[in-house]
Formats: structure tokens, C-alpha cells, sequence
């Protein structure tokens, strides 16, 4: 189903921090508009992996290359939702969603209809005045959820952004980037250590080992949405890839780059 | 799922929404009181003060402990009269105002952008510092003899407080460049976001609060330094070469005349800069009195 040309970006590279070994060999593509979830125990360089795909860091072998040309984020049009709170507390709710475009030096009517857009997705109108300090923490991310979705990124990268959200928050969270990505497609590597959140989110699965980190498994979710957690086909998938997971920590790492057939390949 | 959007919205912002809209007035009206309440308390607070003070007066009976009201009449006599050379009050305080300006214009100028660049190139700092930090406890009146000597007029006075206002600036910035979270940093990068850029939209703001309350402190140190300077001679006018003729004459209201004036330009300087920061910094949760 994916043609040569429909490869955007290309991972090929192991990383050394200091003498530890972070990654070894980690070689995978990503289609364009794939929503691609990158799991593993925790440690073994899923927020690394994010660095070197933003460009932010430069592996110690290999390289990223987006649409063919190393990755640069003063050339391409990345954006990043980060783990931890990134709003800026000194800019409004309006303004901290603008940052992006305002980077990318847009002219100032787009700044504004696009913030405009994006401040209803994420349900924030009535808070655009206020100051981060004002609002939940689950507000918090949606502003950098929709930062990441305003400056309309080839490739946004996701750092298990909903790890510090309640439950019921998480979850409307995920429909809600659901939301925003099927109504404009674009290239999504999101990392979590939550299987349900991988196997519920993305059209693909990579499991991640120990450090140094190899492509346990690079599994197709090809299960229709909206996917429904509850189902038979899903906590099937779910169970296959807490085992191998649950494997990673009992056994040595295998082969690297090893590929393990989803649902349906 | 644009189906159950509509909803999911509505309960997140059902969960939210209610306790800061409830909250933002009333916090509102309380504040506005308690401002209202602040200021009356200061105010008889000032009362009581004067009244302690004239009680002692009136017991004392001396010539030289006066009362409020001679250092009213004394400020009067200054504002319409002038003093024994004629100058009036405005003159000795425009003199005195201007020197300061001067003085810690100059150490912002040179503190900020100095303690910036210590601040992002720590090597800089780390590698001078045995020759930049022997000259923060020389104070500025310990440079007073020298300046004599070297600075004429002006530059003297701008010298001397220039001393006193950069150091607690310089200090002060270069200490909030180490408060820039590398999130913050990182969150421009992704985007492509250069050095200057930087600087400009995270290290600044970050640092802003900092630079606020260094000039605070310098701004203390500078009125310290300026009527020191003045003491010690050169022109005729000025709030210090007022209390020195003053005192000459043991005419003691015009010398606390003198110096209620430089506490309440310094009070009054100091609100300007705390206004400032509280319209600066809304983004944050308290600003520090």
C-alpha cells in the first residue's frame, strides 16, 4: 500500500551519550500522515529518539533524513509536544500557541486566523487571555498541543505529552489529537509507555528494547476507527504487545531490527 | 469523532471552568479592599508616627529636636524662600535627582547587557571573577577620594553612583540567566528559532524579573552614594550640600527637611519600579515587596 514515495522520514542511526550506548542501529521509515507510537521500558531513549528526529541532537552515527535531506529544524517544519509543562508563564494562552508561527516569521493576519482556528479545536476561546498559571494542567498541554498543530508541521513529535493528565483527561486528550489529525493529516511519532494509549492511537507500533535500545518489533495496527479498547481484536493486540514487553525485561535483547507481524501485516 | 467532541468539550470545560470563574471576581473584590484597607493603615500608621514624634518634641523642649510642625515651616520657607544662597528645594532636589538618573542609568546600561553575556558564557565570569568580585566590596564611598581627583561636575556624581547601582544589577541579572528553563530554550529550537532569537523572546523575559528587583537594590545603594557624595563638596547644590549647610548652621529642621526628602524620593522611586514590575510581571503568581 505504500509506494517509495511515500516515505517521509528515514531513521537510520545509533547513539552513543557519553560511553553509554543509547541506541543500536535503530533503522525504521514513517509513511506520510502515519501516526506512528514508539514504545519501551522506561530508559531505554524514547525521549532520545524524539531529540534526534527533531534534529535538536545529532546521533553519533547515522542520521534522520526528512523528505531526503538531513533533518534541520531551520529548514523543516517540525514541531514537538513535550513531556513536561512547556508553556511560556510570561505569554497568554493566545500568545503561547503562536510561538511556532511566529518563529517561522508568518505574516501576522495568518498568525491570528490560525490561532483563532486552533484555540476553538482545543476548546481554549474563553481562556486566550489568561496566563498559564490561571489554568489546569490539562489545559496546559492542550496549549502545547495546539502550538504543535498551528504551524501545520510535516512531522509533529509527541513526548508521552498525556503522562501527567488524569485518566478521563488522557482519554479525551487522545480523541482529541485523533481529531485534529484526521481532519488534517500529517505525520505523527508519538512516544508513551502506555501500550493502550500505542495500540489505540497509532496505524503502526514500534517496541523499543533495553538500552541499547534495538527495534524489538514494528508491528500494523490495522483495526478501523474509532477503535474501541473493550474489543476482542484490541486487547488481542494489547496482550501481544505487553508479552513482548514483559519479555524485554526477562530476556537478553535478540536480533536487532527484528519485524513481527501485527494483526495483518 | 466530531459526534462526541461537542460533549468531551463541554465536561472538560464543566471541570474547569467553574472554580476560575467563580474564583476571579472574588478574588477581585477582596483585593481591591485589602488595598483600600493597606493604604488606610498607612495612613494612620503616619499619623501615629507624627504624633509619637511631637509628644517627644514637645517634652524635649530643645532647639535641637524640632517639631513636625518647624519642619513643616522649614519646608515651606525652603519651597518659596530658598535657602541661605538662594536656591530653591527643586533645585537641590532636581540636582540630586538628575546625578541619580545619571549615575544609575549608566550602571543598567552596563550592568544588564554585562550580566547577560556572564550569565550565557559562565566561562567568562568563571575565569575573571577574582578580578571583578574585589571590586564589589569596595564600596562607593571608598572611591570618593579618587574621584575627586579624576572626575570634575557630573561625571564625578555619575561615577560614584554609577558604583553603587551596577553591581546589585549585574549580580542580579547574571544569577536569572541560570533561571532559564532548557525547556523553554528547547521549545523555540524545534521551531528553528536561532541564538538571538533566543535571547530576545525566553532569556529576557526569563531574566526581566531578576533586572527589576537588582535595580531595587541599586537603587538604595545609589541614594546611599549620592548624598555621600554630595557631603564631600563640589557644588554648591544638591540634597547632601543642602544638610551640610544646613547642619554648618545647626539649623536642624532644613537638615531633616533634607532628609525626609531623600526618604520619600527614594520611597517614591521605588514604588515606580514595584508598579513596573507588578504591570511587567502579571504572568506571576506574586510580585515580592
Amino acid at each position: 500500500m505504500a509506494g517509495a514515495n511515500d516515505i517521509m522520514v528515514q531513521v537510520r542511526e545509533s547513539h552513543e551519550y557519553g560511553s553509554h550506548r543509547v541506541h543500536e542501529r535503530i533503522e525504521f521509515d514513517v509513511r506520510m500522515n502515519e501516526f506512528v507510537c514508539v514504545c519501551g521500558p522506561s530508559g531505554c531513549g524514547k525521549s532520545t529518539l524524539l531529540d534526534i528526529l527533531s534534529g535538536v541532537t545529532k546521533p553519533t552515527e547515522g542520521a534522520v533524513l526528512i523528505h531526503g535531506q538531513p533533518v534541520n529544524p531551520k529548514k523543516q517544519n517540525i514541531s514537538f509536544v513535550f513531556q513536561e509543562p512547556s508553556t511560556l508563564p510570561w505569554l497568554t494562552v493566545w500568545d503561547n500557541i503562536a510561538v511556532g508561527l511566529r518563529v517561522k516569521n508568518r505574516p501576522k493576519d495568518e498568525v491570528r486566523s490560525v490561532v483563532d482556528g486552533i484555540i476553538d479545536v482545543v476548546g481554549l476561546r474563553e481562556f486566550e487571555r489568561h496566563y498559564p498559571h490561571q489554568i489546569s494542567g490539562g489545559m496546559k498541554q492542550r496549549v502545547a498541543i495546539a502550538r504543535a498543530f498551528a504551524t501545520d508541521a510535516d512531522l509533529v513529535l509527541m513526548d508521552e505529552p498525556f503522562v501527567s493528565l488524569d485518566q478521563p483527561t488522557r482519554e479525551r486528550m487522545q480523541r482529541e489529537v485523533l481529531d485534529i489529525w484526521e481532519r488534517r493529516k500529517r505525520t505523527i511519532v508519538f512516544v508513551t509507555h502506555n501500550l493502550e494509549e500505542a495500540v489505540f492511537l497509532g496505524d503502526r507500533v514500534i517496541i523499543l528494547s533495553q538500552t541499547p535500545a534495538r527495534i524489538r518489533a514494528d508491528m500494523v495496527v490495522t483495526l478501523p476507527r474509532p477503535r474501541d479498547p473493550l474489543s476482542m481484536e484490541f486487547t488481542a493486540l494489547r496482550a501481544r504487545c505487553a508479552a513482548l514487553l514483559s519479555e524485554l525485561s526477562a530476556v537478553k535483547n535478540q536480533e536487532p531490527g527484528q519485524r513481527e507481524a501485527g494483526v495483518r501485516t | 469523532m466530531p459526534m462526541d467532541q461537542s460533549i468531551v468539550t463541554r465536561i472538560g470545560d464543566n471541570a474547569s471552568a467553574p472554580a476560575l470563574r467563580g474564583a476571579t471576581p472574588a478574588t477581585q473584590v477582596s483585593k481591591t479592599s485589602m488595598r483600600a484597607r493597606a493604604v488606610l493603615c498607612n495612613a494612620a500608621s503616619l499619623v501615629v508616627a507624627l504624633a509619637i514624634w511631637e509628644l517627644f518634641a514637645e517634652r524635649a523642649k530643645s532647639p535641637y529636636f524640632p517639631a513636625p510642625l518647624d519642619i513643616y515651616t522649614a519646608f515651606s520657607q525652603l519651597l518659596q524662600r530658598g535657602d541661605i544662597l538662594g536656591n530653591s528645594l527643586w533645585t537641590h532636589v532636581g540636582a540630586s535627582v538628575y546625578r541619580l538618573m545619571v549615575g544609575f542609568g549608566l550602571g543598567v546600561v552596563l550592568g544588564v547587557p554585562l550580566g547577560l553575556l556572564m550569565g550565557l558564557y559562565k566561562n567568562l565570569y568563571v575565569n575573571t571573577r577574582a578580578v571583578i568580585e574585589p571590586f564589589r566590596f569596595i564600596p562607593p564611598i571608598a572611591w570618593i577620594p579618587l574621584a575627586i581627583i579624576f572626575f570634575t561636575g557630573i561625571t564625578r556624581y555619575a561615577f560614584l553612583i554609577f558604583l553603587g547601582a551596577f553591581f546589585p544589577v549585574f549580580t542580579a541579572t547574571m544569577v536569572g540567566v541560570g533561571r532559564v528553563e532548557p525547556i523553554h530554550r528547547k521549545v523555540f529550537q524545534v521551531y528553528g528559532a536561532g541564538k538571538l532569537y533566543i535571547l530576545w523572546r525566553v532569556v529576557i523575559p526569563t531574566v526581566l524579573p531578576d533586572v527589576l528587583g537588582g535595580m531595587r537594590v541599586g537603587l538604595g545603594t545609589a541614594w546611599m552614594t549620592i548624598v555621600a557624595a554630595e557631603l564631600t563638596g563640589g557644588e554648591p547644590i544638591g540634597l547632601g550640600r543642602m544638610m551640610v549647610n544646613y547642619s554648618e548652621l545647626l539649623r536642624i529642621p532644613e537638615v531633616v527637611v533634607a532628609m525626609i526628602m531623600i526618604g520619600t524620593l527614594g520611597f517614591i522611586f521605588n514604588e515606580m519600579l514595584l508598579l513596573t514590575e507588578k504591570y511587567l510581571f502579571r504572568w506571576r503568581w506574586q510580585v515580592s515587596l
